[in-house]
């Protein structure tokens, strides 16, 4: 990547003119907000993991799948229903980051086209954002799967 | 009105599902149970409950663990623990631990150890059916496999 070029005297000029009117971002507190919510996310599917442990034959371990599965569905919804994007909007990555996000991302793209159609307007935008995470998703886990095999095929592990 | 109506439902759905007719294994989430070890079948009694109260008192001595429900068919044992919350970073080491120091004091026991909260469950329910008389040794050993089952299931 070649240097950043070096600004010209009115560019300066009017990097110091736009800092003078920016709003300050409330960083703190956005951080405070996205701790809270994230938070209580985690808590409702930690919730549903253990409802899945008492009352089906899951273990802690294999709970995880019908829990994420859970857990993106609800979010779906209240994508649908309009719920999720207020929430986001007050908690920002605290709803965006968690899994419930790509949910989000799904529907929220899939709301936005309908008006082009289902093939071409839904079909093909449903996953423009979504779509990004499945597939480096999917690379990472089979990169990782690999270094694992090789490594076990090693007797490292 | 609809969330009030919102509450009731999930009142119901919450109450309606507890298929658990035991009264301990439904809060060991929340409080230690330490069930006293039980054996479904053994060829020697004594001796296997001997062993069973040592197997105890070497879980107890571990200070990573606080509760333990064992349980024992044949030559097989299982040990299903909860580990203290901090010392969940080094599940797999305790595991590995526990199983390795019982295996060399008891090298024809085979050993089935988890830490899974649902092998847990299951073992203090065994526990509690095993109490009532009319709960059959044969049923004790379904269920008993039926553990050991759902221990080996990764996904």
């Amino acid at each position: 990547m070649c240097a950043k070029p070096k600004k010209t005297p009115d560019q300066e000029q009017y990097d110091q003119l736009e800092k003078k009117y920016e709003t300050k971002r409330p960083v703190l507190k956005n951080c405070l907000r996205a701790f809270w919510v994230g938070g209580l996310f985690c808590i409702v599917g930690q919730a549903i993991s253990y409802f899945y442990i008492y009352f089906f034959n899951f273990t802690e371990q294999t709970a995880s799948n019908p829990t994420v599965a859970t857990m993106i569905f609800i979010a779906m919804l209240l994508t649908g229903f309009g719920v999720y994007d207020r929430l986001g909007q007050f908690a920002g990555a605290g709803s965006a980051v968690p899994v419930t996000g790509f949910g989000n991302a799904v529907i929220s793209a899939a709301i936005e086209h309908r008006t082009e159609g289902f093939v071409l307007g839904v079909g093909s935008n449903m996953f423009k954002l979504a779509g990004s995470v499945l597939l480096f998703g999917v690379f990472s886990a089979f990169v990782v799967a690999l270094i694992k095999t090789i490594l076990i095929y090693m007797g490292v592990i | 009105m609809p969330k009030y109506l919102l509450l009731l439902i999930s009142l119901f759905l919450i109450t309606g599902c507890s298929k658990h007719d035991s009264n301990e294994a439904p809060l060991s989430l929340i409080k230690a149970t330490n069930p006293t070890p039980s054996l479904i079948h053994s060829e020697s009694r004594s001796t296997d409950e001997d062993m069973l109260q040592s197997i105890e008192k070497d879980i107890e001595k571990q200070k990573e663990l606080y509760d333990a429900a064992i349980v024992k068919n044949d030559d097989t044992v299982l040990i299903a623990y909860k580990v203290r919350h901090l010392q969940r970073f080094h599940m797999k080491k305790i595991e590995k631990d526990v199983k390795g120091k019982l295996e060399d004091k008891y090298p024809d026991v085979k050993f089935i150890v988890s830490s899974d909260f649902k092998i847990f469950l299951e073992v203090v329910e065994l526990h509690e059916q095993m109490k009532n008389p009319n709960f059959s040794a044969k049923k004790a050993e379904k269920k008993f496999e039926k553990i050991v089952k759902l221990k080996k299931e990764l996904t």
